[in-house]
């Protein structure tokens, strides 16, 4: 059916060549070399701060190269800015979507767009007329907060497709999906391809790599190290390729679970001001030694579990218990003082100061204890050895402690964070997406320490949207599905995508349901 | 330590090369000479009273500044410290002339009262903002307004005002209420509430380096989220750190009625708290920082009646103000920026990798 | 085009008035500057008092001395020379002098205050000019008073005054220049009392202090005196403290035109540089208004409202200063008034453009008169506000 195969010669889609972006301080890309042939699905793998996203960034126009050209189709182009990229073809898909909720999907599409097929009848029919040609199928009518992720993740799409763009680059789509989502998208867009659509598509899970892409380049450290057809590799050779070294994997280790409960959380409910339920009256506890894993896809009531958890939002009903002590209305404070220890989902946005040094950062969360602080007055003596002692420990690569959080790197920034709320011996540890956006090496070594601290009795309750990280660490996952746990299941025995199934409120053999009033 | 000196210094410099650069043009396109100009503004400083008035004046830009600063720590904006330290003036004016006590304490009850006032017309706006999201910049405005409306309205002479020739005053405080200054002959009188500036700035800078609650006050300006997850509670920080800002925002106009006027009146200055805004701005909240401001503000401003007196437009002394403030809050943005790429820079050297964190600079703001 | 349209829209309002009036009273004429009946065409009057008799005394002050050897010194308050008011009418003073008693102008010095100053930029200002060997130093305003009173005591042996001043226990080197507004403005009220037709009269005061309350209480009590019925609105620009309300004319304008609209045909204003959006608003709605301190009519600020402005309070701030200088030169100081009143001639009335009929005029100076010889006494403070 595609023409691609019989016109050989055809030009390149996309050809980087030789491109440099420095930053201060920084190279973000160096001599990258990037060939992507019309009609096919060319994977962009590597790590978390690799350069992938600053080299999309550079050919959707959004930031100049220093060095290096760019062609599109055999032509070289120099794109000023996203609209001069979709000119000429090519367009993106942003991991974190940039639709208005309170706006119908055929208003998302055509904003910004008007000019192409107006607002009205021309435009619904366009927008029609691509989802029936594509298999996006949303309803141009519908209000775009009632859409699932993956209808966003559609509507995104359709976006892209609307201003003209033949090749579309998709930053970590699969990111936000569960497994079933993601092979519907795949089928999207392999019947795309079959129409003559490009992709770029950015992930670092290789599994979905080798599964959709026809061609992989791998980069690292801000440059390519090769491109491989993925028929003939391994997702381990590739894994290699990305982290230049052995792969580290989650596995399982057990280890005696003791018998002090810890964490007691009883009927717990919470509401918004207009009175829809985010935590439908949720039971759980976590004994010493125990990890509490909770697998659920995003947006159903984690985050609002653990802030409701930390006292960072009030409960309309139930109790939370530590040790036994009724904490229900201790403020973040005096539950941290009575020994939680917290790493939120977003370092940069509650865990960190950015810009205050790192032994400042210590002091956040601990403001009212040694070695920190003593009575009103700050420990900063105290502090600063303290952070000494966790950039040690922990291995934070910095040149010391008086650098700005803001210039390591996340997986730094991440280790620091984890020291931190490990520090003060805890008896409750709360990690929210514990290795998000960090490289493979501070993955290992946050699960690490995760896992010693759990030995020496510490109880953790895991939220993560990394599967394999809550089957690997947990001894018991709750799965949560719009503010209630909907099925258990037991890490040794669950496969991902049991998990999956059940995160999206199917059936499956190997995770255990609960029913309407049980409690756990 | 030199390094983080010279960063601190830079910003400063080039905003009042760069402003005074921009008076120089202003000055020559209105036809006079800049260097002449400067000469009259700086000889201006020696002669008669002029230098202790602009140490008096200092004081009282310190304080308003340091009320702003404590705001500015937080992110909140208190427009109102012009109406805070009136209310703060009038009220500690007309206790204070009620009053008979021994010395020392009598000033002490005007201070506090002077404060109490303050924070009290702070505590409104901190009150709408934490209960009902007012943002503050709106209800300290509309609180100025009220606050000007209130002191013409207490000063009436049916209610604590005294005619005076065609001058409405309060009562005067009795001698006991008076604060001494330095009296130093043909040059003028220090007052002695100088001090007062210089121990709130003290006390201020140690408060914000060493304790607690300034740690919870600075993590709340910078990060409100990562503050919230840190145990620190947003609202009562709004409500503490305003109704601080306007406790010294009360003493504003203590130097002058304790140390000269001894009475509220008509004449009663206004504009020290949004020049104490700017100043701030200008210190970046620092309180050595506070004080060379002020300095700077004092100096310009008294420096207006000498260069009316040759004939120099002195609204070039205003725009200088202005335009050092403006220029100080560029030059500050953009040596913030080659420091903390300086810094990752080092940071990448010293790591031999170089890999930033994805998001350099983070929102929270 | 936008002149134009401003045209067309006072021609509009122009003809509502009008209109409105002509439904009012179909009988009577609208017109009331052919002279005539104009006293009985708006308010309820009382009856005309008896004909002026007696003599206004003048200032006693001569006028042939030599000042060619003085150093004048003046320090204007916020808006200085060209603020249409009594900075300016300070300034005519000094004018006058340097015109007919021989002060060289290079030996003169004008300064003037900043909004929002502190009180120890007033006294540099007054100590600079006392350094610089200028006496007499004449300050305006009575915010200067107490300045003037501590640098008086720096310089024994130079000569200060102070327009509008006024403060206990100052130096006898300090000569308090002081008005009796209230005459001037009960003569003004008597005049807006009979130019009403909606007898419904307003006064815009700049700031509410005590001070322009003077003017208010004279204005109201000159309304009253003629027609006991009639409405007089007063309101202030700012309050005491904010002392825009002398400086912003759109903020005049905006409360005059709350006056207009609550019916005044004649409008006073005692708001100095605000005074221009006072007559603004006037010329919009076609009505009648007074100027104040000095003689607006002919003021060129103002030129463009001109043809409403039917008369002015005249506070001779100008006979002040030129006297004072004199009486300085003449090392006779004694002999200056104690307030400068309806007596000395140092307040009036002003009746350039001959909007007045020759009625009016009598009915005005019956009551000047009656001041004068001490059968009315006009009270310095408002009654209501």
């Amino acid at each position: 059916m595609t023409d691609t195969e019989s016109e050989p010669a055809q030009p390149p889609a996309v050809a980087l060549t030789g491109i440099t972006k420095r930053f201060p301080g920084v190279v973000a890309n160096s001599d990258v070399h990037l060939t992507v042939r019309a009609g096919e699905v060319h994977a962009l793998c590597g790590e978390n701060g690799a350069g992938k996203s600053t080299l999309m960034k550079i050919l959707y126009g959004m930031q100049a190269p220093d060095e290096g050209t760019i062609e599109v189709g055999g032509e070289p182009v120099r794109f000023r800015s996203p609209a001069e990229a979709i000119k000429a073809g090519i367009g993106m898909v942003h991991q974190h979507f940039m639709l208005a909720d309170n706006l119908t999907v055929l208003e998302n599409v055509v904003l910004g767009a008007e000019g192409l097929h107006g607002i009205g009848r021309r435009a619904k029919a366009r927008i029609r007329e691509l989802a029936g040609a594509t298999g996006l199928d949303v309803d141009p009518d519908t209000l775009v907060e009632r859409l699932g992720v993956a209808d966003r993740q559609r509507v995104e799409i359709l976006k892209v497709l609307y201003r003209g763009a033949r090749i579309v680059i998709l930053d970590e789509p699969t990111a936000v999906l569960v497994p079933q989502e993601v092979d519907e998208l795949f089928e999207t867009l392999r019947s795309m391809r079959a129409d003559g659509y490009t992709f770029l598509f950015i992930s670092h899970k290789l599994d979905e790599v080798r599964t959709i892409a026809d061609t992989v380049t791998v980069i690292r450290r801000g440059t390519t190290v090769g491109t491989v057809d993925p028929r003939t590799v391994s997702s381990r050779q590739l894994a290699e390729m990305m982290v230049g070294s052995e792969l580290p994997s989650p596995e399982h280790r057990h280890t005696p679970i003791g018998d002090d409960e810890v964490l007691r959380v009883e009927g717990l409910t919470l509401r918004t001001q207009d009175d829809r339920t985010l935590l439908d009256s949720l039971d759980l506890v976590i004994r010493s030694g125990e990890v509490l894993g909770i697998a659920g896809v995003e947006g159903n009531g984690q985050t609002e579990l653990v802030e409701t958890i930390m006292g960072m939002r009030r409960a309309a009903e139930g109790r939370v218990l530590l040790a036994g002590k009724d904490l229900t209305k201790a403020g973040t404070l005096a539950r941290r003082e009575a020994g939680i220890g917290y790493i939120p989902e977003d370092r940069t946005r509650h865990g960190l100061l950015l810009t205050q040094p790192l032994w400042a950062n210590r002091i956040l969360g601990h403001q009212t204890r040694r070695p920190t602080a003593r009575g009103a007055m700050l420990d900063i003596a105290g502090a600063r050895r303290d952070t000494e002692r966790i950039v040690e420990e922990f291995d934070v690569r910095t040149p010391g402690i008086e650098v700005a959080a803001a210039s390591l790197s996340g997986g730094n920034q991440q280790k620091l964070v984890v020291g931190r709320e490990l520090s003060g011996d805890p008896v409750l540890l709360i990690a929210s997406h514990p290795t998000r956006g960090v490289d493979v090496g501070a993955q290992a070594a946050i699960w690490d320490q995760i896992r010693s601290a759990r030995a020496r009795g510490l109880a953790v309750l895991l939220v993560s949207a990394d599967l394999d990280e809550l089957i690997g660490l947990s001894d018991s996952i709750l799965v949560m599905l719009r503010g209630r746990f909907v099925a258990d299941a037991d890490p040794t025995t669950v496969t991902p995508e049991d998990l999956g199934s059940a995160m999206t409120g199917a059936g499956s053999d190997r995770v255990d349901h609960i029913e309407e009033g049980e409690t756990r | 330590m030199t390094a983080k000196l010279r960063s601190t210094l830079l910003a400063p410099t080039l905003a009042i090369a760069f402003s005074a650069l921009l008076c120089a043009l202003a000055l020559l396109a209105s036809g006079a000479n800049p260097a002449d100009a400067l000469g009259v503004m700086i000889g201006h400083v020696g002669k008669g009273q002029v230098a202790v008035d602009i140490v008096n004046s200092t004081a009282i830009y310190m304080l308003a500044a340091l009320a702003a600063a404590i705001g500015f720590q937080m992110n909140l904006l208190n427009i109102g410290i012009e109406g805070q330290y009136r209310i703060g003036a009038l009220v500690a004016a007309i206790v204070g002339s009620a009053l008979v006590l021994p010395p020392v304490l009598h000033w002490l009850v005007i201070l506090v009262v002077a404060s109490l006032a303050g924070a009290l017309w702070a505590l409104l706006p901190a009150i709408l903002k934490v209960t009902r999201g007012v943002h503050e910049v709106l209800s300290t405005i509309m609180m100025n307004a009220i606050a000007f409306g209130l002191a013409a309205y207490l000063i009436r002479r049916d209610m604590f005002g005294i005619l005076v020739g065609n001058n409405v005053s309060t009562e005067p405080i009795p001698d006991s209420g008076r604060v001494p200054g330095i009296d130093l002959g043909d040059r003028g009188t220090v007052f002695g509430l100088v001090f007062l500036a210089v121990v709130v700035a003290a006390v201020y800078g140690i408060v914000m380096k060493r304790t607690r609650f300034g740690f919870e006050l600075k993590a709340s300006g910078e990060s409100p989220t990562a503050a919230a997850a840190g145990g620190v509670n947003a609202k009562k920080m709004v409500v503490v750190s305003l109704l601080v800002s306007g406790a010294v925002a009360g003493l504003v106009g203590m130097p002058e009625i304790l140390g000269r006027d001894h009475a509220y009146t008509l004449n009663f200055a206004a504009g020290y708290g949004f020049a104490g805004i700017g100043i701030a701005l200008l210190g970046r909240n620092h309180p050595v920082g506070i004080a060379f401001g002020s300095l700077l503000w004092a100096f310009l401003e008294k420096s207006k009646v000498a260069l009316d007196n040759v004939g120099v437009p002195r609204e070039i002394a205003t725009i200088m103000q202005g335009s050092i403030v403006l220029s100080v809050v560029v030059a500050y943005e953009i040596v913030k920026r080659m420091d903390l790429a300086a810094e990752q820079r080092r940071v990448g050297r010293a790591l031999g990798t170089a890999k930033p964190a994805e998001q350099v600079g983070g929102d929270g703001k | 085009m936008r002149f134009k349209r401003g045209v067309a829209v006072t021609a509009i309002a122009l003809t509502s008035v009008l209109s409105v009036v002509g439904c009012a009273k179909d009988s009577a004429s609208s017109n009331n500057s052919s002279g005539g009946q104009n006293g009985a065409a708006g308010c309820q009057t009382v009856d005309k008092p008896p004909a002026a008799s007696g003599q206004a005394s003048t200032s006693e002050v001569a006028t042939d001395v030599d000042a060619s050897s003085l150093k004048v010194g003046l320090a204007f308050d916020i808006g200085g020379r060209g603020d249409a008011s009594f900075n300016d009418s300070a300034a005519a003073g000094l004018d006058e002098a340097i015109a007919q008693l021989g002060v060289k102008k290079e030996n003169t010095k004008e300064l003037t205050a900043t909004d929002q100053e502190s009180e120890d930029s007033k006294q540099t200002r007054l100590r600079q000019l006392a350094r610089e060997g200028h006496n007499p130093v004449i300050s305006v305003g009575f915010a200067y008073s107490e300045a003037t009173k501590v640098i008086a005591g720096e310089f024994p042996n130079t000569q200060f005054a102070v327009v509008d001043g006024f403060v206990e226990g100052a130096p006898e080197n300090v000569t308090f220049l002081g008005f009796a507004e209230h005459e001037g403005s009960f003569l003004v009220g008597v005049i807006a009392a009979l130019e009403s037709e909606s007898c419904t009269i307003g006064f815009v005061g700049g700031v509410n202090v005590p001070l322009i309350q003077k003017f208010q209480a004279g204005f109201e009590q000159g309304v009253k005196a003629v027609a006991p019925d009639a409405t007089v609105n007063s309101r202030y620009i700012t309050e005491a403290g904010d002392l825009t309300g002398f400086t912003d004319a759109p903020k005049g304008q905006v409360t005059a035109k709350g006056l207009i609209d609550q019916g005044a045909d004649v409008v006073y204003h005692a708001a100095g540089a605000s005074g221009k959006g006072v007559f603004a608003a006037a010329h919009e709605a076609g009505i009648k208004a007074i100027g104040v301190d000095s003689d607006q009519y002919n003021q060129p600020t103002v030129a463009e409202y001109k043809d409403v402005i039917i008369s002015s309070m005249l506070k001779r701030v100008d006979v002040a200063v030129f006297d004072y200088i004199a009486a300085v030169a003449a090392g006779d100081l004694a002999n200056l008034p104690q307030v400068f009143d309806l007596k000395v001639n140092g307040i009036g009335y002003s009746t350039s453009g001959d909007m007045l009929s020759d009625e009016t005029v009598d009915w005005v100076e019956a009551y000047k008169q009656q001041i004068i010889n001490g059968e009315i006494t006009v009270s310095d403070t408002p009654t209501t506000s």
